[in-house]
């Protein structure tokens, strides 16, 4: 197969991406406090949380695209202080640059990853992830002549190009249609678990069933300053099928623990608001 | 049967474009320059407006009619003096392509490096901001006496009125590159060069263009302004030259042709840009 990783970096193996008593700050208001976190090589991590947790925030912190206020990160043993090739990141919003076909797109990251090779391998190689993701009969379309789904498509077969052992991937699914949203989570999947040397994986989303399905540990950041509040392994084997996975007994158990969670993190945050309000009103 | 078909997405695909289509024609109807009369009133104005111009040319006294000539006398006077006013077309853009090409190469990069390096920004922009607004003709004498010869003169001029609005627009459009470019940029770990010229460059596209619309349209007036002061040819000088001799009919057939000229190049400008922000919608 024309797609094969270069030998991973020696590393530590186990501990491949570590969060040590880690803040983050902005503007004065504490966005992220006193966040711990091992992640071993190979993992699926799902980050799940309500908005304002700091999921982002702290995707882009592993990214290398902020800077921690105290704390760090490091990556197979180095401190993570700015981006990286070894770290890929998919974003929200589909951002394939729209001057582009979906080729040029996919090749400026095979270029980055394989700066020695010429452009007809070049080419050829961006041609094997966009066929990878699905994509092999639209690959000199534009962005805008693309659906959300097919644009997401590209960004992840541009990022799979970039080579990175590491994929940071924030809300990639959260703006595509449910239908769309399952194609490109299988897509995922298949791609994490054929994935040699192994991808380790750090997803945020906010929807329960998709942390539960991709990751085999969910962790769950509470909000106002965003804290990790639980960490829960899925335990259920991978890869998993849609037609079973959420109808078994594990499934509905993790999801009403989680569940219960966020409830008790959002009234606790209500009794406080309260408490502030009637102390106003007594004036 | 398509693979995106298999994958279920050909269906959704077909739907988007169709809508697509429809915007872009509405697009197209409201904001393209082959296609100036898109209602009857347009002509209709223009109709109008001849005839009255016909209407009070006719009617005026004899000794008037030496400055307002009627349409045909116009018409006979461009059509005698068209090989002298494409000899002057030629003279002027000799002038106006050089002048307002480099303001375009140089307005586009110094715009972008200025925008996105830091100190070169806290170093160029005050300058810019005090030099800008000054009005460009201004510059005209000086510029006669300092350089050799008057053709340098104007073209440096023309470079002057065109540089500073191209100049402004991209360094405007390069400081307002979206996050999510510069964010995808820095995943892709693109060098300082990369990042500038394969996004900072075509993000910024749609900016210089405005700029170079004004730029234009500033050069033709440099152009003429400079023209009336000292040149032997050129579309500024034939209407000089037949103001001075009072052959009112030739000056305002040159009049005309200068503006059929100008709006024939702002036509084309439009063409490019169309052509080169196809991915803008």
């Amino acid at each position: 197969m024309l797609i094969s990783q270069k030998a991973p970096v020696a590393s530590d193996g186990e501990s491949s991406l570590c969060i040590d008593s880690l803040s983050f700050a902005y503007n004065g208001t504490a966005v992220l406090q006193d966040i711990n976190l091992v992640i071993r090589e190979g993992e699926f991590i799902s980050l799940l949380g309500p908005s304002g947790s700091g999921k982002t925030t702290l995707l882009r912190l592993l990214a290398g695209m902020e800077l921690p206020a105290s704390g760090c990160i490091t990556c197979r043993g180095r401190i993570v202080d700015r981006p990286g090739i070894d770290r890929g990141m998919v974003f929200q919003d589909y951002s394939l640059f729209p001057w582009m076909n979906l080729a040029e797109n996919v090749i400026l990251a095979v270029a980055k990853a394989n700066p020695q090779m010429v452009k007809k391998q070049r080419r050829d190689l961006a041609e094997a992830y966009l066929d990878l993701v699905g994509l092999q009969d639209v690959q000199l379309k534009y962005p805008f002549e693309l659906s959300g789904g097919m644009q997401q498509r590209g960004a992840i077969a541009r990022v799979l190009a970039l080579g990175s052992p590491f994929l940071l991937m924030d809300e990639p699914f959260g703006a595509l249609d449910p239908v769309n949203r399952m194609k490109l989570q299988d897509l995922l999947i298949r791609v994490w678990s054929d994935a040699s040397p192994p991808k380790t994986i750090v997803f945020v989303t906010h929807d329960v069933d998709e942390a539960l399905y991709l990751g085999d540990r969910v962790l769950i950041l509470g909000s106002a300053p965003g804290r990790i509040i639980a960490e829960i392994p899925v335990g259920i084997s991978q890869p998993r099928s849609r037609q079973t996975f959420f109808g078994e007994a594990a499934f509905k158990g993790l999801r009403d623990r989680i569940l219960d969670y966020f409830h008790r993190d959002a009234i606790e945050k209500m009794e406080f608001a309260d408490r502030i309000k009637s102390s106003g009103e007594g004036i | 049967m398509t693979k995106s078909d298999l994958i279920g997405e050909g269906v959704q695909v077909g739907s988007n474009q169709k809508v697509k289509t429809l915007q872009q024609a509405e697009h197209k109807k409201a904001d393209n320059w082959s296609k100036i009369f898109y209602g009857k009133e347009g002509i209709l104005f223009i109709a109008i407006l001849i005839a009255l111009w016909q209407a009070v040319a006719e009617l005026s006294s004899r000794q008037f009619q030496f400055l307002f000539p009627t349409l045909p006398v116009v018409a006979e006077a461009l059509w005698d003096s068209l090989p002298e006013l494409l000899k002057g077309t030629y003279s002027s853009f000799l002038i106006l392509a050089p002048g307002y090409l480099i303001a375009v190469a140089s307005g586009v990069v110094v715009g972008i490096v200025t925008a996105t390096t830091g100190w070169i920004n806290r170093a160029f922009m005050p300058f810019a901001r005090v030099a800008a607004p000054v009005p460009p003709t201004i510059y005209i004498p000086y510029a006669i006496a300092l350089m050799a010869s008057f053709r340098t003169a104007s073209i440096f001029v023309v470079f002057i009125g065109a540089f500073w609005p191209i100049f402004l627009n991209t360094a405007a459009g390069a400081a307002a590159v979206p996050g999510r470019y510069r964010d995808d940029a820095r995943i892709l770990s693109l060098s300082k060069f990369e990042y500038l010229w394969k996004i900072v460059f075509p993000a910024s596209l749609p900016h210089s263009f405005s700029g170079m619309a004004v730029g234009l349209a500033l050069s033709f007036i440099m152009l003429t302004v400079a023209e009336l002061f000292g040149a032997n040819e050129g579309l500024g000088k034939f209407v000089q030259y037949y103001a001075d001799y009072a052959d009112y009919p030739r000056m305002v057939a040159g009049i005309f042709y200068t503006g059929l000229i100008t709006f024939l190049s702002m036509a084309l400008l439009e063409g490019i840009k169309k052509r080169v922000l196809f991915w803008v919608r």
